[in-house]
Protein backbone atom coordinates (compact mmCIF):
# COMPACT_ATOMS: atom_id res chain seq x y z
CA UNK A 1 0.00 0.00 0.00
CA UNK A 2 1.20 3.50 -0.63
CA UNK A 3 -0.68 6.95 -0.55
CA UNK A 4 -0.49 10.30 -1.11
CA UNK A 5 -1.00 13.35 0.77
CA UNK A 6 -3.01 16.60 0.02
CA UNK A 7 -3.54 19.61 2.59
CA UNK A 8 -5.48 21.76 2.29
CA UNK A 9 -6.18 24.59 5.24
CA UNK A 10 -6.62 21.90 8.04
CA UNK A 11 -8.01 19.10 5.90
CA UNK A 12 -5.95 16.32 4.92
CA UNK A 13 -6.90 14.06 1.97
CA UNK A 14 -5.06 10.91 1.83
CA UNK A 15 -5.12 8.87 -0.80
CA UNK A 16 -4.34 5.21 -0.64
CA UNK A 17 -3.49 3.14 -3.73
CA UNK A 18 -2.90 -0.65 -3.67
CA UNK A 19 -4.15 -3.18 -0.77
CA UNK A 20 -5.10 -3.02 2.88
CA UNK A 21 -3.81 -5.90 4.70
CA UNK A 22 -2.18 -6.73 7.76
CA UNK A 23 1.08 -5.67 5.54
CA UNK A 24 -0.48 -2.24 5.32
CA UNK A 25 -0.15 -2.02 9.35
CA UNK A 26 3.27 -0.50 9.33
CA UNK A 27 2.35 2.44 6.63
CA UNK A 28 -0.83 3.00 8.39
CA UNK A 29 0.68 3.53 11.36
CA UNK A 30 3.17 6.03 10.41
CA UNK A 31 -0.26 8.04 9.02
CA UNK A 32 -1.53 8.02 12.32
CA UNK A 33 1.39 9.01 14.19
CA UNK A 34 1.34 12.36 12.10
CA UNK A 35 -2.15 12.94 13.49
CA UNK A 36 -0.32 12.70 17.17
CA UNK A 37 2.00 15.91 15.60
CA UNK A 38 -1.36 17.89 15.52
CA UNK A 39 -2.03 20.12 12.69
CA UNK A 40 -4.45 17.97 11.14
CA UNK A 41 -8.31 19.08 11.74
CA UNK A 42 -10.12 16.60 9.44
CA UNK A 43 -8.46 13.61 7.65
CA UNK A 44 -10.17 12.38 4.44
CA UNK A 45 -9.35 8.88 3.53
CA UNK A 46 -9.85 8.74 -0.44
CA UNK A 47 -10.00 4.75 -0.84
CA UNK A 48 -11.34 4.72 -4.40
CA UNK A 49 -7.15 3.64 -5.48
CA UNK A 50 -7.66 0.67 -2.81
CA UNK A 51 -8.40 -2.41 -4.72
CA UNK A 52 -8.68 -4.68 -2.07
CA UNK A 53 -9.05 -4.89 1.92
CA UNK A 54 -9.10 -7.71 4.40
CA UNK A 55 -10.84 -8.00 7.76
CA UNK A 56 -7.13 -6.79 9.12
CA UNK A 57 -7.63 -3.61 6.46
CA UNK A 58 -10.78 -3.03 8.87
CA UNK A 59 -9.10 -3.48 11.52
CA UNK A 60 -6.92 -0.14 10.24
CA UNK A 61 -9.89 1.58 10.04
CA UNK A 62 -10.67 1.04 13.60
CA UNK A 63 -7.13 1.57 14.91
CA UNK A 64 -7.38 5.38 12.53
CA UNK A 65 -11.33 6.10 13.68
CA UNK A 66 -9.92 5.35 17.94
CA UNK A 67 -7.14 7.49 16.87
CA UNK A 68 -9.18 10.30 15.59
CA UNK A 69 -11.25 10.39 18.89
CA UNK A 70 -8.45 10.72 20.65
CA UNK A 71 -6.99 13.37 19.09
CA UNK A 72 -9.64 15.34 18.09
CA UNK A 73 -9.26 14.96 14.25
CA UNK A 74 -12.51 14.88 12.35
CA UNK A 75 -12.35 11.38 10.14
CA UNK A 76 -14.12 10.06 7.33
CA UNK A 77 -14.10 7.99 4.53
CA UNK A 78 -14.74 8.43 0.66
CA UNK A 79 -15.03 6.48 -2.98
CA UNK A 80 -14.72 3.21 -1.50
CA UNK A 81 -15.12 0.44 -5.11
CA UNK A 82 -15.64 -2.83 -5.88
CA UNK A 83 -14.61 -5.31 -3.10
CA UNK A 84 -13.70 -2.88 -0.91
CA UNK A 85 -16.74 -0.95 -1.19
CA UNK A 86 -18.73 -4.67 -0.52
CA UNK A 87 -16.97 -5.16 2.21
CA UNK A 88 -17.82 -1.83 3.91
CA UNK A 89 -21.26 -2.37 3.41
CA UNK A 90 -21.69 -5.62 4.32
CA UNK A 91 -19.66 -4.76 7.71
CA UNK A 92 -21.26 -1.58 7.86
CA UNK A 93 -18.18 0.53 8.66
CA UNK A 94 -20.53 3.38 7.59
CA UNK A 95 -22.53 3.26 10.56
CA UNK A 96 -19.44 3.48 12.29
CA UNK A 97 -17.11 6.24 10.17
CA UNK A 98 -18.59 8.67 7.92
CA UNK A 99 -18.57 7.60 4.39
CA UNK A 100 -19.04 9.48 1.15
CA UNK A 101 -20.01 6.39 -1.55
CA UNK B 1 38.91 -18.68 27.18
CA UNK B 2 38.57 -19.13 30.78
CA UNK B 3 37.35 -22.02 31.83
CA UNK B 4 37.21 -23.39 28.05
CA UNK B 5 37.75 -27.08 26.69
CA UNK B 6 40.61 -29.14 27.62
CA UNK B 7 43.29 -29.04 25.24
CA UNK B 8 45.21 -32.55 25.51
CA UNK B 9 48.97 -32.53 23.92
CA UNK B 10 50.66 -35.41 22.54
CA UNK B 11 53.94 -34.96 23.36
CA UNK B 12 57.04 -37.74 23.27
CA UNK B 13 58.63 -35.74 26.28
CA UNK B 14 55.41 -34.32 28.35
CA UNK B 15 57.96 -33.08 31.01
CA UNK B 16 58.94 -30.96 27.62
CA UNK B 17 55.10 -29.75 27.21
CA UNK B 18 55.94 -26.66 29.47
CA UNK B 19 56.05 -23.66 27.36
CA UNK B 20 53.24 -24.96 25.35
CA UNK B 21 50.91 -25.43 28.41
CA UNK B 22 52.29 -21.35 29.10
CA UNK B 23 51.67 -20.30 25.62
CA UNK B 24 47.79 -22.26 26.23
CA UNK B 25 47.02 -21.19 29.61
CA UNK B 26 47.65 -17.18 28.20
CA UNK B 27 45.03 -18.07 25.55
CA UNK B 28 42.88 -18.96 28.52
CA UNK B 29 43.07 -22.29 28.22
CA UNK B 30 43.99 -23.69 31.89
CA UNK B 31 42.90 -27.32 31.41
CA UNK B 32 45.70 -29.18 29.62
CA UNK B 33 45.98 -32.71 29.48
CA UNK B 34 49.65 -34.08 28.30
CA UNK B 35 50.18 -37.42 27.60
CA UNK B 36 52.59 -39.38 25.76
CA UNK B 37 52.51 -41.77 22.70
CA UNK B 38 51.63 -44.42 25.11
CA UNK B 39 49.22 -42.73 26.42
CA UNK B 40 47.14 -41.39 23.92
CA UNK B 41 44.70 -44.15 22.71
CA UNK B 42 43.63 -44.29 26.30
CA UNK B 43 42.85 -40.34 26.79
CA UNK B 44 40.88 -39.97 23.76
CA UNK B 45 38.66 -43.39 24.48
CA UNK B 46 37.98 -41.30 27.48
CA UNK B 47 36.61 -38.79 25.43
CA UNK B 48 36.91 -35.97 22.61
CA UNK B 49 39.07 -33.19 23.69
CA UNK B 50 38.25 -29.49 22.03
CA UNK B 51 41.23 -29.63 20.85
CA UNK B 52 44.12 -31.70 20.32
CA UNK B 53 47.65 -30.94 20.01
CA UNK B 54 50.56 -33.84 18.45
CA UNK B 55 53.97 -33.50 18.32
CA UNK B 56 55.26 -34.44 14.87
CA UNK B 57 58.06 -36.60 17.38
CA UNK B 58 55.76 -38.68 18.85
CA UNK B 59 55.68 -42.50 17.98
CA UNK B 60 53.81 -43.45 15.23
CA UNK B 61 53.14 -39.78 14.38
CA UNK B 62 52.29 -39.54 10.39
CA UNK B 63 49.59 -39.58 7.99
CA UNK B 64 48.27 -43.29 8.89
CA UNK B 65 47.74 -41.71 12.28
CA UNK B 66 45.81 -38.50 11.32
CA UNK B 67 44.04 -41.25 9.39
CA UNK B 68 42.93 -43.73 12.29
CA UNK B 69 42.14 -40.79 14.02
CA UNK B 70 39.34 -39.76 11.86
CA UNK B 71 37.53 -42.83 11.76
CA UNK B 72 36.29 -42.85 15.34
CA UNK B 73 33.40 -41.27 14.81
CA UNK B 74 33.78 -38.69 18.28
CA UNK B 75 36.80 -37.10 16.46
CA UNK B 76 35.77 -36.81 13.37
CA UNK B 77 35.40 -32.77 13.82
CA UNK B 78 37.90 -32.18 16.36
CA UNK B 79 40.96 -30.10 15.18
CA UNK B 80 43.82 -31.88 15.29
CA UNK B 81 47.11 -29.59 15.17
CA UNK B 82 50.26 -31.02 14.04
CA UNK B 83 53.66 -29.38 15.61
CA UNK B 84 57.26 -29.96 14.37
CA UNK B 85 59.20 -29.74 11.36
CA UNK B 86 58.06 -30.65 7.94
CA UNK B 87 60.33 -30.42 5.36
CA UNK B 88 58.42 -31.41 2.46
CA UNK B 89 56.11 -30.24 0.66
CA UNK B 90 54.06 -33.39 -0.03
CA UNK B 91 54.70 -34.65 3.37
CA UNK B 92 52.44 -31.32 4.90
CA UNK B 93 49.76 -32.28 2.11
CA UNK B 94 49.99 -35.38 2.70
CA UNK B 95 49.56 -34.95 6.63
CA UNK B 96 46.48 -32.55 5.89
CA UNK B 97 45.05 -34.86 3.76
CA UNK B 98 44.80 -37.54 6.10
CA UNK B 99 43.28 -35.15 8.54
CA UNK B 100 45.18 -32.72 10.19
CA UNK B 101 43.49 -29.58 10.89
CA UNK B 102 46.70 -27.53 10.25
CA UNK B 103 50.29 -27.63 10.61
CA UNK B 104 52.38 -25.67 13.29
CA UNK B 105 55.52 -26.03 11.50
CA UNK B 106 58.79 -24.67 13.20
CA UNK B 107 60.84 -23.38 14.36
CA UNK B 108 58.31 -21.14 15.06
CA UNK B 109 58.48 -18.45 18.30
CA UNK B 110 56.00 -18.82 21.19
CA UNK B 111 54.40 -15.46 19.98
CA UNK B 112 53.76 -17.22 16.52
CA UNK B 113 52.44 -20.31 18.30
CA UNK B 114 49.86 -18.32 20.25
CA UNK B 115 49.10 -16.31 17.13
CA UNK B 116 48.58 -19.59 15.10
CA UNK B 117 46.71 -20.96 18.22
CA UNK B 118 44.33 -18.01 18.83
CA UNK B 119 41.96 -18.89 15.77
CA UNK B 120 41.84 -22.15 16.33
CA UNK B 121 40.59 -21.86 19.80
CA UNK B 122 38.16 -19.30 18.93
CA UNK B 123 36.72 -21.11 15.52
CA UNK B 124 36.00 -24.35 18.28
CA UNK B 125 34.44 -22.03 20.84
CA UNK B 126 32.43 -20.64 18.55
CA UNK B 127 31.67 -23.64 16.36
CA UNK B 128 30.57 -25.10 20.41
CA UNK B 129 28.44 -21.90 20.63
CA UNK B 130 26.66 -22.69 17.70
CA UNK B 131 26.33 -26.00 18.27
CA UNK B 132 24.55 -25.58 21.61
CA UNK B 133 22.49 -22.62 19.72
CA UNK B 134 20.87 -25.15 17.01
CA UNK B 135 20.34 -28.13 19.81
CA UNK B 136 18.69 -25.53 21.96
CA UNK B 137 16.58 -24.52 18.87
CA UNK B 138 15.91 -27.92 18.01
CA UNK B 139 14.73 -28.80 21.52
CA UNK B 140 12.87 -25.63 21.34
CA UNK B 141 10.89 -26.58 17.77
CA UNK B 142 10.20 -29.74 19.27
CA UNK B 143 8.52 -28.42 22.47
CA UNK B 144 6.86 -26.20 20.18
CA UNK B 145 5.28 -28.20 18.11
CA UNK B 146 4.03 -30.30 20.79
CA UNK B 147 2.15 -28.09 22.48
CA UNK B 148 0.93 -26.43 18.95
CA UNK B 149 -0.13 -30.08 18.45
CA UNK B 150 -1.82 -30.40 21.82
CA UNK B 151 -3.28 -26.72 21.57
CA UNK B 152 -4.81 -27.58 17.68
CA UNK B 153 -6.47 -30.74 19.19
CA UNK B 154 -8.17 -28.39 22.24
CA UNK B 155 -9.07 -26.59 18.82
CA UNK B 156 -10.87 -29.10 17.65
CA UNK B 157 -12.65 -30.04 20.65
CA UNK B 158 -14.31 -26.76 20.18
CA UNK B 159 -16.16 -27.89 17.05
CA UNK B 160 -19.55 -30.20 16.98
CA UNK B 161 -18.13 -33.88 16.86
CA UNK B 162 -19.43 -36.69 14.52
CA UNK B 163 -22.06 -37.59 17.25
CA UNK B 164 -23.47 -34.15 17.51
CA UNK B 165 -24.15 -33.65 13.91
CA UNK B 166 -24.93 -37.52 13.61
CA UNK B 167 -27.74 -36.45 16.21
CA UNK B 168 -28.81 -32.90 14.84
CA UNK B 169 -28.99 -34.79 11.47
CA UNK B 170 -31.97 -37.74 12.56
CA UNK B 171 -33.60 -34.78 14.61
CA UNK B 172 -34.01 -32.65 12.46
CA UNK B 173 -34.15 -34.29 9.17
CA UNK B 174 -30.87 -32.15 7.62
CA UNK B 175 -27.35 -33.82 6.47
CA UNK B 176 -24.73 -31.36 8.04
CA UNK B 177 -21.10 -31.30 6.69
CA UNK B 178 -17.76 -29.46 7.32
CA UNK B 179 -14.99 -28.49 6.67
CA UNK B 180 -12.08 -27.00 9.03
CA UNK B 181 -9.21 -25.58 7.62
CA UNK B 182 -6.72 -23.56 9.46
CA UNK B 183 -3.99 -21.76 7.54
CA UNK B 184 -1.66 -22.81 10.43
CA UNK B 185 -1.44 -25.04 13.34
CA UNK B 186 -4.28 -22.69 14.83
CA UNK B 187 -6.83 -20.67 13.36
CA UNK B 188 -9.32 -18.22 14.21
CA UNK B 189 -12.78 -19.37 12.88
CA UNK B 190 -14.90 -21.31 15.33
CA UNK B 191 -18.52 -23.22 13.90
CA UNK B 192 -21.40 -24.95 16.04
CA UNK B 193 -24.61 -26.51 16.29
CA UNK B 194 -26.82 -26.87 18.84
CA UNK B 195 -30.45 -28.10 19.21
CA UNK B 196 -33.24 -25.78 20.87
CA UNK B 197 -36.03 -27.47 20.87
CA UNK B 198 -37.96 -30.33 18.74
CA UNK B 199 -38.04 -27.73 15.33
CA UNK B 200 -35.22 -25.62 15.70
CA UNK B 201 -31.68 -26.01 15.95
CA UNK B 202 -29.07 -23.07 16.08
CA UNK B 203 -26.08 -23.10 13.49
CA UNK B 204 -23.32 -20.40 13.67
CA UNK B 205 -20.32 -19.72 11.64
CA UNK B 206 -17.56 -16.94 13.06
CA UNK B 207 -13.91 -15.69 12.03
CA UNK B 208 -12.34 -13.73 13.76
CA UNK B 209 -9.20 -11.38 12.53
CA UNK B 210 -6.65 -12.85 11.78
CA UNK B 211 -5.46 -16.25 12.25
CA UNK B 212 -2.65 -18.23 14.23
CA UNK B 213 -2.25 -18.17 17.90
CA UNK B 214 -4.27 -14.75 18.85
CA UNK B 215 -7.35 -15.74 16.75
CA UNK B 216 -7.52 -18.62 18.15
CA UNK B 217 -7.12 -17.98 21.66
CA UNK B 218 -10.08 -15.29 20.39
CA UNK B 219 -12.44 -18.53 19.36
CA UNK B 220 -12.34 -20.53 22.73
CA UNK B 221 -13.23 -16.70 24.27
CA UNK B 222 -15.82 -16.97 21.97
CA UNK B 223 -16.80 -20.45 22.88
CA UNK B 224 -16.74 -20.02 26.62
CA UNK B 225 -19.19 -16.85 25.85
CA UNK B 226 -21.55 -19.16 23.94
CA UNK B 227 -22.36 -21.52 26.69
CA UNK B 228 -23.50 -18.69 28.82
CA UNK B 229 -27.16 -20.14 29.22
CA UNK B 230 -28.43 -16.81 29.32
CA UNK B 231 -28.19 -16.26 25.54
CA UNK B 232 -31.45 -15.55 23.73
CA UNK B 233 -30.04 -18.27 21.69
CA UNK B 234 -33.55 -18.19 19.94
CA UNK B 235 -33.01 -15.26 18.44
CA UNK B 236 -29.89 -14.48 16.37
CA UNK B 237 -30.32 -10.47 15.77
CA UNK B 238 -30.27 -10.75 20.14
CA UNK B 239 -27.90 -13.22 20.01
CA UNK B 240 -25.06 -11.19 18.17
CA UNK B 241 -26.24 -8.09 20.28
CA UNK B 242 -25.18 -9.68 23.32
CA UNK B 243 -22.06 -11.35 22.79
CA UNK B 244 -20.89 -8.14 20.80
CA UNK B 245 -21.52 -6.56 24.65
CA UNK B 246 -19.43 -9.43 25.86
CA UNK B 247 -16.59 -9.34 23.66
CA UNK B 248 -16.38 -5.22 23.20
CA UNK B 249 -13.66 -4.51 26.12
CA UNK B 250 -12.81 -7.74 26.16
CA UNK B 251 -10.72 -7.83 22.59
CA UNK B 252 -7.87 -5.81 21.41
CA UNK B 253 -8.16 -2.38 19.43
CA UNK B 254 -7.89 -4.04 15.83
CA UNK B 255 -9.61 -7.69 16.71
CA UNK B 256 -12.98 -8.27 16.20
CA UNK B 257 -15.28 -11.10 14.53
CA UNK B 258 -17.29 -12.00 11.34
CA UNK B 259 -20.43 -14.06 12.15
CA UNK B 260 -23.27 -15.57 11.07
CA UNK B 261 -25.65 -17.28 13.43
CA UNK B 262 -28.94 -18.52 12.18
CA UNK B 263 -32.05 -20.30 13.56
CA UNK B 264 -33.33 -23.08 11.67
CA UNK B 265 -36.97 -23.90 12.17
CA UNK B 266 -37.56 -27.32 9.94
CA UNK B 267 -41.19 -27.20 10.94
CA UNK B 268 -41.70 -23.47 9.42
CA UNK B 269 -39.05 -24.28 6.51
CA UNK B 270 -37.44 -21.26 6.99
CA UNK B 271 -34.21 -20.03 8.94
CA UNK B 272 -33.92 -16.83 10.84
CA UNK B 273 -30.39 -15.16 10.91
CA UNK B 274 -28.40 -12.57 11.95
CA UNK B 275 -24.77 -11.41 10.79
CA UNK B 276 -21.89 -9.40 11.78
CA UNK B 277 -20.08 -8.50 8.92
CA UNK B 278 -19.87 -12.13 7.74
CA UNK B 279 -20.08 -13.17 4.22
CA UNK B 280 -23.32 -13.37 2.91
CA UNK B 281 -25.36 -17.15 3.49
CA UNK B 282 -25.98 -19.30 0.12
CA UNK B 283 -29.73 -21.33 0.07
CA UNK B 284 -29.78 -23.57 -2.76
CA UNK B 285 -33.63 -24.23 -3.45
CA UNK B 286 -35.04 -27.71 -4.40
CA UNK B 287 -35.07 -26.40 -8.09
CA UNK B 288 -31.66 -25.54 -8.63
CA UNK B 289 -31.94 -22.06 -8.26
CA UNK B 290 -29.83 -20.05 -5.72
CA UNK B 291 -30.76 -17.54 -3.01
CA UNK B 292 -28.35 -14.73 -1.70
CA UNK B 293 -29.15 -13.77 1.50
CA UNK B 294 -28.50 -9.99 2.49
CA UNK B 295 -25.61 -9.65 5.15
CA UNK B 296 -24.99 -6.27 6.85
CA UNK B 297 -23.92 -5.72 10.41
CA UNK B 298 -20.62 -4.83 12.42
CA UNK B 299 -18.29 -7.03 13.04
CA UNK B 300 -18.52 -8.22 17.13
CA UNK B 301 -15.68 -6.31 19.40
CA UNK B 302 -16.09 -3.07 17.28
CA UNK B 303 -18.39 -1.03 19.19
CA UNK B 304 -20.75 -1.06 22.63
CA UNK B 305 -24.01 0.31 20.40
CA UNK B 306 -23.84 -2.10 17.64
CA UNK B 307 -27.43 -3.45 17.23
CA UNK B 308 -28.27 -6.06 14.39
CA UNK B 309 -31.01 -7.54 12.35
CA UNK B 310 -32.72 -10.46 11.55
CA UNK B 311 -32.98 -11.78 8.55
CA UNK B 312 -35.19 -14.83 6.91
CA UNK B 313 -34.70 -17.49 4.16
CA UNK B 314 -37.25 -19.85 3.08
CA UNK B 315 -35.36 -23.30 3.84
CA UNK B 316 -37.93 -25.98 2.82
CA UNK B 317 -37.10 -29.60 2.18
CA UNK B 318 -34.79 -30.47 -0.88
CA UNK B 319 -33.04 -27.25 -0.27
CA UNK B 320 -29.36 -26.87 1.23
CA UNK B 321 -27.85 -23.85 3.19
CA UNK B 322 -23.95 -23.17 2.54
CA UNK B 323 -21.88 -21.02 4.70
CA UNK B 324 -18.30 -19.60 4.62
CA UNK B 325 -15.84 -17.84 6.25
CA UNK B 326 -14.25 -15.44 3.78
CA UNK B 327 -11.25 -17.17 2.77
CA UNK B 328 -13.01 -19.53 0.28
CA UNK B 329 -14.05 -16.28 -1.71
CA UNK B 330 -10.94 -13.95 -0.99
CA UNK B 331 -8.54 -16.86 -1.55
CA UNK B 332 -6.13 -16.37 -4.97
CA UNK B 333 -5.59 -18.63 -7.77
CA UNK B 334 -2.38 -19.49 -9.65
CA UNK B 335 -2.66 -16.60 -11.62
CA UNK B 336 -3.12 -14.17 -8.96
CA UNK B 337 -6.60 -13.32 -8.79
CA UNK B 338 -8.66 -13.48 -6.54
CA UNK B 339 -11.14 -16.52 -6.30
CA UNK B 340 -14.40 -14.21 -5.74
CA UNK B 341 -17.68 -14.19 -4.24
CA UNK B 342 -19.11 -15.23 -7.73
CA UNK B 343 -16.56 -17.67 -8.22
CA UNK B 344 -18.61 -19.21 -5.10
CA UNK B 345 -21.71 -18.80 -6.03
CA UNK B 346 -20.89 -20.82 -9.93
CA UNK B 347 -19.03 -23.49 -7.45
CA UNK B 348 -22.49 -24.23 -5.74
CA UNK B 349 -24.50 -23.80 -8.90
CA UNK B 350 -22.39 -26.00 -10.77
CA UNK B 351 -22.98 -28.73 -8.50
CA UNK B 352 -27.14 -29.12 -9.03
CA UNK B 353 -26.47 -31.53 -12.36
CA UNK B 354 -24.58 -34.37 -10.51
CA UNK B 355 -25.17 -33.49 -6.54
CA UNK B 356 -23.74 -36.33 -4.87
CA UNK B 357 -25.33 -37.55 -1.42
CA UNK B 358 -23.00 -35.39 0.11
CA UNK B 359 -21.91 -32.08 -1.97
CA UNK B 360 -19.26 -30.47 0.35
CA UNK B 361 -16.72 -32.85 -0.81
CA UNK B 362 -17.40 -32.33 -4.27
CA UNK B 363 -17.23 -28.59 -3.83
CA UNK B 364 -13.64 -28.64 -2.17
CA UNK B 365 -12.48 -31.23 -4.80
CA UNK B 366 -13.11 -28.67 -7.28
CA UNK B 367 -12.45 -25.84 -5.66
CA UNK B 368 -8.69 -26.73 -5.10
CA UNK B 369 -8.23 -27.95 -8.72
CA UNK B 370 -8.48 -24.45 -9.21
CA UNK B 371 -6.77 -23.03 -6.34
CA UNK B 372 -3.37 -23.67 -4.33
CA UNK B 373 -3.79 -25.77 -1.25
CA UNK B 374 -2.07 -23.41 0.89
CA UNK B 375 -4.33 -21.21 2.25
CA UNK B 376 -3.22 -17.75 3.42
CA UNK B 377 -6.56 -17.53 5.78
CA UNK B 378 -8.10 -19.83 8.09
CA UNK B 379 -11.27 -21.60 5.89
CA UNK B 380 -14.57 -23.14 7.36
CA UNK B 381 -17.60 -24.12 5.04
CA UNK B 382 -20.56 -25.64 6.23
CA UNK B 383 -23.32 -27.58 3.87
CA UNK B 384 -26.89 -28.19 5.21
CA UNK B 385 -29.04 -29.57 3.84
CA UNK B 386 -33.05 -30.62 4.34
CA UNK B 387 -32.96 -34.38 3.26
CA UNK B 388 -36.90 -34.42 4.79
CA UNK B 389 -38.44 -34.17 7.67
CA UNK B 390 -37.36 -35.34 11.07
CA UNK B 391 -37.26 -38.51 12.14
CA UNK B 392 -39.03 -39.20 15.16
CA UNK B 393 -36.78 -40.94 17.66
CA UNK B 394 -35.30 -40.30 21.27
CA UNK B 395 -32.96 -37.48 20.26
Amino acid sequence: MDYTVRDNGGVRELELRGQMTFEADAGFREILAEWEKGGVAECVLNLSAVEYMDSAGLGLLVLANNAAKRTGVVFRLKHPRGQVRELIEISEFHTLIPCEF
Amino acid sequence: MSGGPPVLIGHPRPHAAGPLRDVLGRLGVRDVTVVDGGGLAGALAAGAPQMLLLHAGLPGFGPQLMAELRTEAHLRDLPILALGRFPGGRARAELLRSGATDLLARPLTLAELSARLSPHLENRRLDRSLQEVIRSLRNHHSDAVQRMALARDMQLDLLPDATLCRSLERRYGIALDSHFESSSELGGDLWGARPIDDRRFALFLCDFTGHGVAAALNTFRLHALLARSDLPADDPAETLRVLNGLLVGLLPETQFAAMFYAVVDVAADRLVYATAAAPKPLVRRPDGGLDVGPSCGLPLGVAAEARYRNQCLDFPPGSALVLFSDALYEARGWDGRMFGYGGVTDLVRGLEDDAPDRPLRCLLDRYFTAMPRLLADDLTVLWVSRTGRPTPGPD
